[in-house]
Parts: C-alpha cells; sequence; structure tokens
C-alpha cells in the first residue's frame, strides 16, 4: 500500500530524512518510535504533504500513486489521513460544515455521491458513537476552544468519518492523560480492518499497550536503524533511546 | 466655492420650509462650506474624493412610483420575519412597504410628511442647535428632504424587527440621494432595527445617508445595518448616536458591496451606565474602496463601549479603518475595548488602520488591538490533508474569521443569507 | 535689518582675530537670515560645501510652515527672537555657587547621587578646575583608534573627514524633511561623529562618558553614526541629571546609517529642564531622529527614557531598506507638571523580510500630556515583513491625559501586523497589596512603575539602566495623591 524508498528530506539547511525505507501493507499496524529529533513527525508531514520540508531524494508511492507528487487534498482523496500532533484550530469554521466540506470533497474525488444533508447527519451520528462524543460538538468551531484530549479525540473523529486507507498519528498521545489515552486508543482499535493501515508516531511505548503493532521501527537521525515486532517497543522501554548513539558510531 | 461639486448636491431651499428649520439648514451648509474650503486632512487621509466628486452627482426631486410590490422580490430577504419600510432613491415609498399593525406606542412616519403636516413634532426630535458634523453628514443635512421618522414612546416594544430598505435605481442622471433618519426610543423602549441599502440594477448612484439615534434611558436597540449595493454604487453613511442612562446599543455594520463607500459612526454617552456595542465586517474587493470611520465618546463615567471589526481585503480592494475612543476627563470607569483585525489576501490589496485612543480620566479600562495578516498556512494545511481544495479551504477560513461578526446578526435567516453574500463574493476573488 | 548690521561687525571683527581665537563672550545677537548662516559657518572654520549645504538648507526652511499636528500647545515661537550662536557662558555671569541655584534641582542631584563638583558644572557654576575631561577623552579616543573607530565631534570631522561627512550628512534626514530638521541643518551648532569600520565591534559603549560632556553642544545639536558591513556600535546619549540650559529651543538632528549585517544601538536618557511647576522655563524638544538600514541584515536598536523637557516632540525611526533589515524601538516617557510629549516612532518597511518591534510605555501624571504617535508601513516589496507594536499607557491622578495615535498601512498579503495598546492605572489592589507587605505609596508606586517599564530598561546598557530606574523614581515622586 505504502512503499518508502531512500527518502531523504531537508528543512532549510538541515537534512532531517536520510534515506528512510519503510514498507506498509494493507491492514499493518507500524510503530514508528525514536527520540526527539529524530524526523518522526518530518516523516508524518511529508507524507501528507506539508509545506516547509524539500524533498531531496528517494520516492514514497502509496496505491500505486507517486504520493510527494501529489496536493495534500489529492492526498487525502487517494486515502491518506493524518492525525496531527497538534490539530489546528479553525475559530469560526463550524465543525458540521467542515466534516461534511472533507467527506464530500474526498467521495466526489473518489467519483462517489455526495451525501446531502440528511444522510451526512445520519452518518456522523452513528460514528459519534464510536469515540463516545456529544453531539454538540457538531455546533462548535473546529478544535476552537478544546481541552487537548477533545482535539485528539476530533482528530480520531474525523478518522472515523473519512475512512481513510491509511492513517498517521503523530504522536496522538502526546499531552493525554491515562483515561483520555484510552479513550483516543479504543477509537483507533474500534477502526482496524483488513484493509485500512495505519503508522503510529511516538515517543513512548505506552500508547503501543494499547493500540498493538504489528510492526515496531526505530527511527534515529533520519532513518530506520531496527525494525522488529512488537517486542521492540517493550525492549526500548526498558533500554531507552541512550544505545543508538553508540550504536550509530558503530554503524 | 458655490460652484464646488459638493454643493451642486444640494436642493434649492423649500420656501415654505419653518425659519428654525432654514436656519438649521444654513448652519449646516456654512460647515459645509467650510470644510470644502480647509478641508480636514486627517479625516480624509487615505480616502480621495476625486473619484466622487467627478461623477457629477446631483439631487432629483422626484419620487419613484413606478416600482410594483413584486420588483422588491430580488431585494428581499426570503424567511426574514419583519416589517418594512422602503425608501426609493431616498423617498418614502409606502406602496412597497409593510408596517400594519404596529404595536401601541410605536409611531413610523415620513419625515417629509411630518414636516408639512406637524413641523414642531420634527424640530422637537432635531438638535436645538447644530453639532459639528462631518461633512457630508453636514451636507446631508443641509439637504434635509425625506427618512424615516420611528418614535417609541416610554416602555413600548418593537419586538418584529424594522426593516429599512434603501432601494437605489440609476436615474438617466447619476443622481445622489440624502436621506435623513430620526430614531428615538423613549425610556425602557425596545426595537430591532435592519437597515439595508441594496440597488435594482447596476446604474451610478450616490447614497449620502444619515440616521440620528437617541436613547432614553433603560432603552434597548439592536440596529443591524448590511450594505449590500452594487458595484458602481457611491455609499455614505453616518450614524449619530446618543444613549441615555443604562440604555443598550448593539449594531453589525457589514459592507460588502458599492465602488466607494465611507461610513462614520458618532457615538456618545450622555448618561452613565449605558453600553454600545460596535461591531462590523467590511469585504473590499476589486477596484473597491471601503472606509469605516468611528468617533466613540465616553463623555459620562461608567459606561463600557465594544468596538470590534474585521475586514478581508483582496484584488485591488483598499479598505480604511480609523477608529476614535474618546475618554473625557472625569469619565471614570469608562470601559472600552476596540479591535481591528485584517485579511489581506492579494499583492495589490492595502489597508490603512487607525486605532486610536484619548484617555483623559485614570480609572479606565482601554484598550485597542490590530492586526493585519493572511490565512495561515497550518490552518489551510489542516483543511487541505481532509482533502478539501486549496480554493475551497481558503473561502472557508475566510467564512471563519468573518463568522465572529455575522453570527451577532439577531436572526439565523439574515445570518444564513449574509454568509452567503460573503461566500459568493470570495468565490470570485481572485487569490494572487 | 539692524540685526544683520550687528552680525556683520561681529563677523568683521571677528575676522580680525582669526578662527583660531576663542572669544569667551562670543554671542551673535537674536535673528537669523543668510548673514547669520554664513556667520556660523565660518565662525567655525567650515569648508565651502558646509557653507553652501546651510545655505541651501536656510533657503528651504524659510518656505516651510511649522508642523502643527502633534497634540502639544505651546507659545508661537520667534524664530527671530533666538540667538543662533552662543559660546558658553562668561564665568562672571553665571550663578557664584551652589546656594543661588533652585533647591529642588540640588536636591534631585543629592538622590542621583551626583559629586558635589559635577553638581556644580550641571547647574552652570563656573567652577575654577573643570574635570579633565580632555585628558579622559585622549585616553578613550586612542583605544578606539586602535580598531579604527572614529569618534569626534561634528565639527571636527568636518574638517578632518570632508568626504565621509559629504557622503553621509544630510542621507537619512535631508533639510527638506521637516521645519526643525530643516533649521537644524542650517544653523546646527555642534555634535557627535561616529564611524564604524568594516567588520569592527566597537569595543566599548560611546556614551556622554562624563555627565557633562554633553553639554554645551548647543540647542540645534547633530548627530551622524555611520556603521559600515559587519560593524557593531552602542551610543549612548544624554544624561540622567536635569540639566539647566539657557535655551529654550531644542531643535536636535540624528542620523544613523547601517550597512550589511551591521548593528547601531542608540540609548537616549534625556532629561532636560521640564520648567517649574506652571510649566514656565521648561525645554522645547524637537528633535529628528532617523536610521537608515541600507544593508542587508542591518539592525537599528532605539531605546529612549524621555522624562525630562516641557515639550517634546520626537519619533526615532528606521527606514528598513536592506532585506532581512530590522528596527527596533523601546520607549519609556513620563510626562508629569505641565509637561507635553508627543513621541513614538516610524517603521517604514521596504525591503523583504524586514522585521520591527515597537514597545512603547507612557506614564502620564499630574496634568501631563502624552501622545504615542507611531506610523508602521510595509511596502508592496516588503514581502514578509513583520511587526509587533505593544504601547502601554500608565495614568496617574485624573487631570492628565495619555493619546495613542497609531497609523498602520500594509500594502502587501505575505506581511504581518500585530499592534496592541493598553491604558490603565496603577490599581488599588496592587497598591495595597504592597503597602500592607510594608512599603510605603511612592515605593509601591516606583515599583508598580519600574514593573511596567521593565522590558525597556531591559533593552539599556546595565549602568544606564540602573541610573533610569533611579530617575524614574525621582521623576514619579510626589505624583500620586
Amino acid at each position: 500500500m505504502l512503499v518508502v524508498n531512500g527518502l531523504r528530506a531537508t528543512v532549510g539547511e538541515k537534512e532531517i530524512l536520510q534515506g528512510l525505507n519503510l514498507t506498509v501493507n494493507p491492514g499493518e499496524i507500524h510503530a514508528i518510535m525514536g527520540p526527539n529529533g529524530s524526523g518522526k513527525s518530518t516523516l508524518a508531514h511529508v507524507l501528507s504533504g506539508r509545506d516547509g520540508y524539500t524533498v531531496t531524494g528517494g520516492s514514497a508511492t502509496f496505491a500505486g500513486q507517486d504520493l510527494l507528487a501529489l496536493e495534500p487534498e489529492q492526498r487525502a482523496h487517494l486515502g491518506l489521513f493524518l492525525a496531527f500532533q497538534y490539530p489546528v484550530e479553525l475559530p469560526g469554521v463550524n465543525n458540521t460544515y467542515f466534516l461534511k466540506a472533507a467527506l464530500n470533497s474526498i467521495r466526489k474525488a473518489r467519483g462517489e455521491a455526495e451525501l446531502d444533508a440528511v444522510s451526512f447527519l445520519r452518518f456522523i451520528k452513528e460514528k459519534l458513537k464510536i469515540l463516545h462524543l456529544d453531539e454538540s460538538l457538531l455546533k462548535r468551531a473546529v478544535n476552537a476552544g478544546f481541552s487537548g484530549g477533545e482535539k485528539k479525540r476530533n482528530e480520531i473523529f474525523q478518522m472515523a468519518l473519512l475512512e481513510p486507507k491509511l492513517a498517521i498519528l503523530d504522536e496522538t498521545d502526546s499531552g493525554l492523560d491515562i483515561d483520555a489515552l484510552r479513550v483516543v486508543a479504543d477509537g483507533v482499535n474500534a477502526l482496524r480492518s483488513p484493509e485500512r493501515s495505519m503508522i503510529v508516531v511516538t515517543h513512548y511505548q505506552r500508547l503501543l499497550d494499547y493500540i498493538q503493532p504489528d510492526f515496531v521501527h526505530v527511527l534515529a537521525k533520519g532513518q530506520i536503524i531496527r525494525s522488529g515486532g512488537k517486542e521492540l517497543a517493550l525492549e526500548l522501554e526498558t533500554t531507552g533511546y541512550g544505545w543508538i548513539d553508540a550504536e550509530g558510531l558503530a554503524a | 466655492m458655490t460652484d464646488h461639486a459638493l454643493m451642486s448636491w444640494l436642493p434649492p431651499l423649500a420656501p415654505a420650509a419653518p425659519a428654525w428649520l432654514a436656519t438649521l439648514q444654513a448652519a449646516a451648509r456654512a460647515q459645509v462650506q467650510t470644510q470644502i474650503a480647509a478641508p480636514d486632512a486627517e479625516a480624509w487621509r487615505y480616502t480621495s474624493l476625486n473619484h466622487l466628486l467627478e461623477q457629477g452627482f446631483v439631487p432629483i426631486d422626484e419620487t419613484i412610483t413606478a416600482l410594483q410590490p413584486d420588483d422588491l422580490d430580488e431585494v428581499l430577504i426570503a424567511g426574514l420575519d419583519s416589517r418594512r419600510v422602503v425608501f426609493v432613491n431616498g423617498r418614502y415609498a409606502p406602496e412597497l412597504s409593510a408596517t400594519e399593525a404596529l404595536p401601541p406606542g410605536v409611531h413610523l412616519d415620513s419625515l417629509r410628511e411630518l414636516l408639512a403636516h406637524d413641523p414642531d413634532a420634527v424640530r422637537a426630535l432635531l438638535p436645538a442647535e447644530s453639532a459639528t458634523l462631518p461633512l457630508f453628514m453636514a451636507l446631508n443635512v443641509a439637504g434635509l428632504d425625506d427618512g424615516l421618522v420611528l418614535r417609541l414612546d416610554r416602555a413600548a416594544i418593537l419586538a418584529q424587527p424594522l426593516e429599512l430598505i434603501h432601494l437605489s435605481i440609476g436615474l438617466d442622471q447619476p443622481s445622489v440621494a440624502q436621506p435623513h433618519h430620526l430614531i428615538v426610543l423613549g425610556d425602557g423602549a425596545q426595537a430591532t432595527l435592519v437597515e439595508r441599502y441594496v440597488s435594482l440594477g447596476a446604474a451610478v448612484y450616490c447614497t449620502n445617508a444619515v440616521i440620528e439615534i437617541q436613547l432614553g434611558r433603560d432603552a434597548v436597540l439592536t440596529h443591524e445595518r448590511l450594505q449590500t449595493e452594487s458595484k458602481n454604487a457611491f455609499h455614505l453613511s453616518g450614524l449619530s448616536l446618543r444613549q441615555g442612562a443604562n440604555s443598550r446599543y448593539q449594531s453589525v455594520n457589514l459592507g460588502l458591496g458599492s465602488r466607494w463607500s465611507r461610513t462614520e459612526l458618532l457615538t456618545e454617552f450622555c448618561a452613565a451606565h449605558a453600553e454600545c456595542d460596535l461591531r462590523g465586517l467590511y469585504l473590499a474587493g476589486d477596484e473597491q474602496r471601503i472606509d469605516y470611520h468611528l468617533d466613540v465618546n465616553h463623555a459620562v463615567p461608567n459606561c463600557t463601549s465594544r468596538e470590534t471589526f474585521k475586514g478581508i481585503i483582496y484584488g485591488k480592494g483598499r479598505a480604511v479603518f480609523d477608529g476614535r475612543v474618546v475618554v473625557a476627563k472625569d469619565a471614570q470607569k469608562s470601559d472600552a475595548a476596540m479591535s481591528n483585525q485584517n485579511l489581506l489576501l492579494s499583492p495589490q490589496a492595502e489597508i490603512d488602520t487607525k486605532p486610536q485612543l484619548e484617555i483623559n480620566a485614570d480609572d479606565v479600562k482601554c484598550s485597542h488591538g490590530t492586526t493585519v495578516g493572511q490565512i495561515e498556512p497550518e490552518k489551510l494545511f489542516y483543511l487541505r490533508s481532509r482533502g478539501i481544495s486549496a480554493a475551497l479551504a481558503r473561502r472557508m477560513l475566510c467564512l471563519g474569521f468573518a463568522d465572529e461578526i455575522i453570527h451577532t446578526l439577531h436572526s439565523e435567516t439574515l445570518r444564513e443569507h449574509l454568509s452567503e453574500q460573503v461566500g459568493q463574493r470570495l468565490e470570485s476573488a481572485p487569490w494572487d | 535689518m539692524t540685526s544683520t548690521t550687528a552680525v556683520n561687525d561681529l563677523v568683521k571683527s571677528e575676522y580680525e582675530h582669526g578662527f583660531t581665537t576663542e572669544i569667551a563672550s562670543d554671542t551673535f545677537p537674536p535673528g537669523l537670515d543668510e548673514t547669520v548662516v554664513r556667520a556660523i559657518s565660518q565662525r567655525k572654520g567650515e569648508p565651502e560645501f558646509m557653507t553652501a549645504w546651510r545655505l541651501k538648507a536656510y533657503r528651504h526652511w524659510l518656505t516651510m510652515t511649522e508642523p502643527n499636528w502633534a497634540a502639544i500647545d505651546y507659545p508661537k515661537i520667534d524664530f527671530q527672537a533666538i540667538s543662533y550662536f552662543s559660546a558658553p557662558k562668561r564665568p562672571e555671569d553665571a550663578p557664584k555657587s551652589l546656594d543661588e541655584i533652585d533647591p529642588i534641582l540640588l536636591e534631585t542631584y543629592q538622590k542621583l547621587g551626583i559629586p558635589l563638583e559635577e553638581q556644580k558644572v550641571l547647574a552652570g557654576i563656573a567652577v575654577d578646575a573643570v574635570f579633565d575631561s580632555v585628558s579622559v577623552a585622549t585616553t578613550f579616543r586612542k583605544s578606539l583608534a586602535e580598531v579604527g573607530v572614529i569618534f569626534c565631534s561634528i565639527s571636527e570631522a568636518v574638517h578632518d573627514y570632508p568626504d565621509l561627512i559629504q557622503k553621509y550628512l544630510g542621507s537619512v534626514v535631508p533639510y527638506t524633511d521637516n521645519f526643525y530638521a530643516g533649521l537644524n541643518a542650517a544653523v546646527f551648532s555642534d555634535g557627535t561623529f561616529v564611524y564604524v569600520p568594516k567588520g569592527v565591534r566597537c569595543p566599548m559603549e560611546l556614551s556622554t562618558y562624563f555627565r557633562i560632556n554633553a553639554r554645551n553642544t548647543g540647542q540645534f545639536e547633530r548627530t551622524l553614526i555611520v556603521a559600515e558591513a559587519g560593524a557593531y556600535v552602542s551610543y549612548l546619549e544624554g544624561c540622567t541629571a536635569p540639566q539647566r540650559d539657557e535655551n529654550q529651543l531644542h531643535a536636535a538632528v540624528v542620523e544613523l546609517i547601517v550597512l550589511d549585517d551591521a548593528e547601531v544601538k542608540y540609548s537616549t536618557v534625556q532629561n532636560w529642564y521640564p520648567g517649574d511647576a506652571q510649566g514656565k522655563g521648561g525645554i522645547y524638544n524637537f528633535v529628528t531622529k532617523r536610521g537608515d538600514c541600507r544593508g542587508a541584515r542591518a539592525k537599528i536598536s532605539w531605546t529612549q527614557v524621555e522624562t525630562g523637557s516641557a515639550i517634546t516632540w520626537k519619533y526615532p525611526s528606521c527606514l528598513l531598506r536592506g532585506e532581512g533589515s530590522v528596527g527596533e524601538f523601546y520607549s519609556v516617557a513620563v510626562t508629569k507638571g505641565r509637561q507635553q510629549a508627543d513621541t513614538g516612532t516610524k517603521m517604514i518597511h521596504i525591503g523583504k523580510n524586514t522585521r520591527s518591534t515597537i514597545v512603547s510605555k507612557g506614564i502620564s501624571a499630574g496634568e501631563g500630556q502624552q501622545t504615542y504617535r507611531g506610523l508602521v508601513r510595509i511596502g508592496q516589496r516588503a514581502e514578509g515583513a513583520r511587526n509587533h507594536t505593544q504601547c502601554d499607557s500608565l495614568l496617574i491622578g485624573d487631570r492628565c491625559t495619555a493619546n495613542t495615535v497609531p497609523y498602520i498601512e500594509v500594502r502587501t498579503p505575505t506581511a504581518n501586523m500585530e499592534h496592541e495598546a493598553t491604558t490603565s492605572k496603577i490599581s488599588d489592589d496592587q497598591l495595597f497589596y504592597c503597602r500592607s507587605r510594608g512599603l510605603t505609596e511612592e515605593d509601591a508606586v516606583s515599583m508598580i512603575v519600574n514593573g511596567f517599564c521593565k522590558e525597556v530598561f531591559n533593552e539599556l546598557p546595565m549602568e544606564f539602566a540602573v541610573e533610569a530606574q533611579k530617575l524614574l523614581s525621582i521623576s514619579l515622586e510626589g505624583a500620586v495623591g
């Protein structure tokens, strides 16, 4: 589904991704872990098409298309979804309006009929239940004045609504207390399916207690330096990231 | 000096005018002449009058009677629950108005008729001596012709909103209409007034309206002013507001239309514990010039004012915001907060903003904040990452920006109507 | 034209004595015309180009009118009643001892901890042994010369560095700029010239290293600072002690020229005599200060603490021409008694990615009248320009005034401009809190006001900051209650 090959990307003068390889097949959950500044968020941003990064080498293919050549909305149309680490507040932009515009844009791009107001509302209320979210959410402006937990839940809610093929969860656990984390993780687990893949970007192992990954990768200095099963995450929990420097030197 | 283009806006004085009116108008005329001779450079720092003066506007002494009620269809807002008073080119049009069954204590008249039948009633409503007015408000008084006189007796309530529609249609000659409205709410009276400026057709004309409002003690007025005239219209309007003790005035000023417009809002607190909330949204698109001037006078202690204006400027649009809050000596416990935020969307768009505070008392809470910026890239990216096209995302974000003002309109119908109007205008906005 | 005749006579007699002889009593009679302008130039032994420039300025000045847009009120100045050249006072005309000096002034000196000898000089008393300022200056200059920094009076610079003067003088503030700048160009008495060559970081703060050094530069001071590419200099102007001056009108001009990657930091403490309780006798301070960031990444930082003068009219400005250049303005202004100040800045963004910061703290007490007047203009080519303005006024007492008049003009959609302003008084709660902890009301006010100004004081060089705080406290004494 996603094939990243030798990806290199810079921010300004600085090379953040230095030849990254990653393959994600349908239904798989990949965790990407690593210390601060290793390039985890950069990877998420480059894949979803955020400005400010220059791709200097390598490729990323998603659903058979050259992902890097596409506009952010085209990537979304193809089924890519980024759950933001810091969801953006959009004061004055009504949530329902926003969600409907997003869903219908994607449906339209896929050649599906746009949902009318009634069926949209029915659809959306169904999804609210999955995340145990209150309907009042729909009347509010997108993320404006939301608590940290509410914002993250709203991200997962959007994911439920837009039904992506590949979801990238960028440090979704950051800033969440354990209860909120559980709610978010339950939401994510409810959305697992054999057709849907996920990349879970995180600094800590604790999120992976709730979202069990199929693969764990360690990202350091812009490359994946180790890959393994979920036991790798537990190992990292005990060893921390200190060993990377030594190993990095040896390599 | 008498052959200055603006002097030709004035019709000859009506021979039958009562002496007091003639005196008032002569004084206003003298003010106009003084200001033409020595223009107030600061008031006109960012706006040139040339374009307006070139048009050669003249007053037309003609009541348009050819319009039928269904001609109004294209300007009425479907579903808006209101009574309405219609002025066509500045003259009252009873056949287009709908003012049946006014509640007790609410009096509605045409200024022209009231002057003819009961001039003393008008005299009682006008200020005894003419204060120094901005140029075009003085010009309006000098050319006083018709307007709405709305009086609410003590404790009278006009629950259903009153729509005051200024309908303009082009004549063979570029014409100027100068309606002058008098709104007086007695103690404890309440009303909602929706003032609208609309065009039929796309002819070049000018409206120079003045609305004088007096609020008695505890009176509450909601005043929504919607200017959606055609792109060939020239628009001038002046508000003069005087508030009694504990009165509340809330207004929303939307400036979306016209080629060239200038709005002056002059407010004064006359007794303590009054509140004044002025909100505004302006859109200046291609070749549009939009100019707002606020003069908020905290003349007495313990009053609160809020001035919140937002602008979206695109294409070759140009907007001016000149807001001034004055706290008089001894007007302690004054509380004023002015804010002006602007989105500048294209390289040839221009904004000049001048938010001023003039504070002559110490125990006050006054602030102002101004920003000029553009759509934040993070917000745009967020929307696009959800599959929304860049063009739609920009429009959504602009509407979101505008919503802080639009959502304060009193009715859902109006809010939807205006959101749509703003959305439509932005749809044709060039983004680069 | 009797005054012209008088000046002519004077110039003639001057001629007999030659230029090098200093005459202690050398003061022109009041009045201004071309003869006076020529006489000033001759008296200072200036080259022809300077005389010509002064005359052009004078002729242009005649066509100009006094600005009237500022929120200040003062009796009309009779420019013919002023003497445009005066050498130091004759010792016999000066007060003989401190006993003859306004006791309030002396009290202030004591509070500031100014040594007795210095107090005498500041008060204009004839002292036998003046400080050895010459030798101080010499040592000072020597170490500067080692790194190639020129630091001298502008009169000396006209003689010694005519090329630099011709190249830069009037290039930022032309004599056509405004009425007072025009007048200054015609009749400027003296001032300072600083030149920092390429890549040199000036090894010390250039300052009026002696409190009294700034005296006798006259009422029409002119300062020119040039920082070549990569240079850095910090210049301190003024003095915290209140200075008496016989000249009521001061119209100074300061020009800064900053090239690629260079930085000039210009700090001012202005504490001219504000006049007595009725506002009589105070200084009128009409200053034009402007810096030109001509090079890429050039930086100008203006910091001012304005507590003196009866009238202040002053807008230190930055022309941000070079790509990525930076302008800063930090200001504390105090008006009390009958003082009036109309002050602020102009940030003109011309180059791409230029940035400016404005922090203005106004304190108005008594019957003081204060206006912040500022312009932020972001031109069409100033892509990515940024401005942040914070403008706060503190009012003490119910008879003072604080106005805020910002002009904001933006012409590019990639610019970001934020302006915030607040007006408030010291809250009773704040005062009570401090007093319940044992502070006197005056100390509490002083503490709160100093806190209010912290952001600006932080920008001052250390020693100056300490003095400025002390000065602020003294200025506000008696302002409460």
